[in-house]
């Protein structure tokens, strides 16, 4: 990407309100995930260390602006630490599903032939389970555990970026300063490595960072369904699923963690929506089937 | 209209193959990756001699490609596994829970294209106007929106606060028995009116809207998005130009032009959401308490009933690639520039 793409980026992110919306929010959760441990009001409680029976299911005040919850910790503090989870959910589901999709991707399409006939079958396998399905079976053989959760989704998510990786290595393969590096014989890794890596990647590491949204709803998911992070991790799908018992007496701990999640998705897809208009439009279609 | 039968043959043998794939996946998940799959399949609580019997029956003593073998006879003759948390073979409680899932996602994707589409296409000739700008931020936000978290707050806000719709199960079984409700098909809603059983009929609808609302969100937020691109393109496009300038009426030009463009690609992209719906489903009924497959999957999943939950994944996947293979037919009817 060269210094007129970026320019120009600039330039739509500003002339649409929904993107700077899109990029505060953003911007604001990765700060939050960063420094939440340091600035949590209650520690303790954040953390889930602490049973106050006195301060149990109370509602939304200044004290706590988000309530507490049945073991009298505040809602606040573990929303807020949640982001922390979200975030490294976010970042290791991607990283990895992208590690793997590139290395795959890549060599299917630098090889060709039966290795790319072979590793995109494979490829083809994963995505024939709808989203979330496959994980839930990874997950389910896994256990439970932040760790698990992180792997379960990644393995399901690199078939994605395997596939975009193959399709934009075959179209800048046989492009004349790759035939260029052939000739002057460079070695297969370095060709693919120093060559059509750079050159094929930056549209699809964009993607993935801005997939992170679906990550953190999927992995919400899990955890609603009880083989996501175990308790009493305060990630914030399974702050949902402990108010969900409570929530004709205390409907605040399972709203506060939802409209968060929804934020923050909500802030991951508005960037995505700019950055396509940006991008290959061949890659539209199938980013709005990734349900972004 | 002529089909290809080279296409659908194609489409079929395609079928078959990522069958397999899918059925090899959840092999290498199931009995690959875990050190001891036995112990999975029978539970925290199982007994020496139920584990060795277990390790027998799922063929753990034989080598990698006969397990293999023997799982996948086991599938194709209806041998999935007994839950341990209802005792009952897993493929036919998966049969008996399937027309109540899919009346729900039936109703759920009516109720998406209904509303979707509609307001699609009138974001897209109302373009740069607030209502479009309305529709669009409802479209994102709809889509990052929790199936459960939506499920858990519609249910409070209708159900539990203001009363108005049912919060769980498909019919009150007062009603369905004294009026003599017999489920012939399963699709209750359908089984009712053949009856001419107008209350069941109206109890089932009643129920019924909550849980299809919230497994519609995504659907509809999908389809907003494509009608609404798809829409802008083809007004864009000459002949459409033309025809408006003539002064062709504009219901007459989107009916004729628009609409006939916009439905096959709207109806392709929704097979696919099918998936995404169809799991939003496992959490959507486990809130509303529906007796489908999602509940079913869902309870499983919260008993850690690994029988089960491997049943279910695989049905589900197979029901998934199904559905797209139709899909693609259908859209192969409906688009005649679809020959591949």
């Amino acid at each position: 990407m060269n210094l007129d793409d970026i320019a120009s980026m600039f330039k739509l992110i500003k002339s649409n309100p929904l993107s700077v919306i899109g990029i505060a929010i953003v911007a604001t959760f990765i700060v939050l995930g960063i420094i939440s441990p340091y600035i949590v009001p209650y520690p303790d409680d954040a953390w889930g260390y602490t049973y106050n029976l006195d301060l149990r299911l109370l509602p939304p005040s200044m004290k706590h602006p988000f309530g507490t919850d049945e073991m009298g910790r505040d809602l606040f503090s573990r929303v807020l630490l949640g982001t922390r989870f979200s975030l490294i959910i976010a970042i290791g589901v991607v990283g990895i599903a992208l590690v793997i999709g590139i290395l795959i991707g890549l060599a299917a399409g630098y090889m060709g032939g039966s290795i790319a006939m072979v590793l995109m079958r494979l490829t083809d396998m994963f995505l024939a389970f709808p989203p979330l399905l496959l994980a839930i079976a990874f997950a389910a053989t896994l256990g439970r555990g932040l760790a698990n959760v992180i792997i379960a989704l990644a393995l399901s998510w690199w078939p994605w970026y395997a596939r975009l990786v193959y399709i934009q290595v075959n179209s800048i393969k046989n492009l004349p300063f790759v035939d260029a590096a052939r000739i002057i014989g460079l070695s297969t890794s370095k060709i693919m490595f120093r060559h059509i890596l750079p050159n094929s990647l930056t549209p699809i590491i964009i993607q993935s960072a801005l997939d992170m949204g679906s990550a953190i709803l999927e992995a919400a998911g899990l955890s609603f369904l009880g083989i996501g992070v175990s308790p009493p991790t305060p990630e914030w799908g399974l702050l949902i699923s402990q108010g969900w018992a409570l929530i004709n007496r205390a409907w605040w701990i399972s709203l506060f963690p939802g409209i968060t999640i929804v934020i923050t998705v909500v802030g991951f897809n508005l960037l995505a929506d700019t950055f396509q208009e940006l991008l290959d439009p061949r890659l539209r279609s199938t980013m709005i089937m990734r349900g972004v | 209209m002529p089909i290809n039968k080279e296409y659908i043959a194609k489409r079929a043998a395609s079928l078959i193959f990522v069958v397999l794939g899918v059925i090899i996946i959840t092999f290498i998940i199931t009995r690959i990756i875990p050190a001891r799959p036995e112990l999975l399949w029978t539970g925290p609580h199982a007994t020496i001699e139920q584990i060795e019997r277990a390790r027998k029956e799922l063929h753990l003593d034989k080598p990698i490609y006969l397990q293999l073998w023997y799982y996948l006879t086991d599938l194709f003759s209806g041998n999935w596994g007994v839950s341990w948390r209802t005792k009952s073979p897993v493929l036919s409680s998966i049969l008996t829970a399937l027309p109540a899932t899919l009346e729900l996602v039936i109703v759920a994707f009516l109720i998406a294209i209904a509303i979707g589409m509609p307001l699609g296409i009138s974001a897209a000739i109302r373009r740069g106007t607030s209502l479009d700008n309305a529709i669009r931020v409802f479209s994102v936000v709809g889509a990052s929106t929790p199936v459960f978290w939506l499920a858990l707050v519609l249910q409070l806000i209708f159900s539990n606060w203001l009363g108005l719709l049912p919060a769980a199960k498909r019919v009150d079984e007062y009603i369905a028995i004294s009026t003599g409700f017999k489920p012939l098909t399963g699709f209750y809603l359908i089984d009712s009116l053949f009856q001419g059983n107008i209350p069941v009929f109206l109890d089932v609808l009643r129920r019924i809207i909550l849980p299809a609302t919230v497994l519609s969100i995504y659907p509809m937020c999908l389809s907003i998005r494509m009608t609404r691109a798809l829409t802008i393109e083809v007004l864009g496009e000459l002949h459409v130009r033309s025809s408006i300038s003539w002064g062709i009426p504009r219901n007459k030009v989107l009916y004729r032009y628009v609409l006939k463009n916009v439905l096959a690609p709207v109806i392709a992209s929704l097979g696919l959401s099918f998936g995404y719906t169809i799991v939003g489903a496992f959490m959507a009924e486990l809130i509303f308490v529906w007796p489908g497959i999602g509940y079913y999957t869902a309870m499983s999943l919260l008993s850690y009933d690994y029988p089960a939950i491997i049943g279910c994944v695989i049905f589900v996947a197979i029901l998934y690639s199904m559905i797209n293979t139709v899909v693609d037919l259908i859209h192969a009817v409906i688009d005649p520039r679809v020959k591949l």
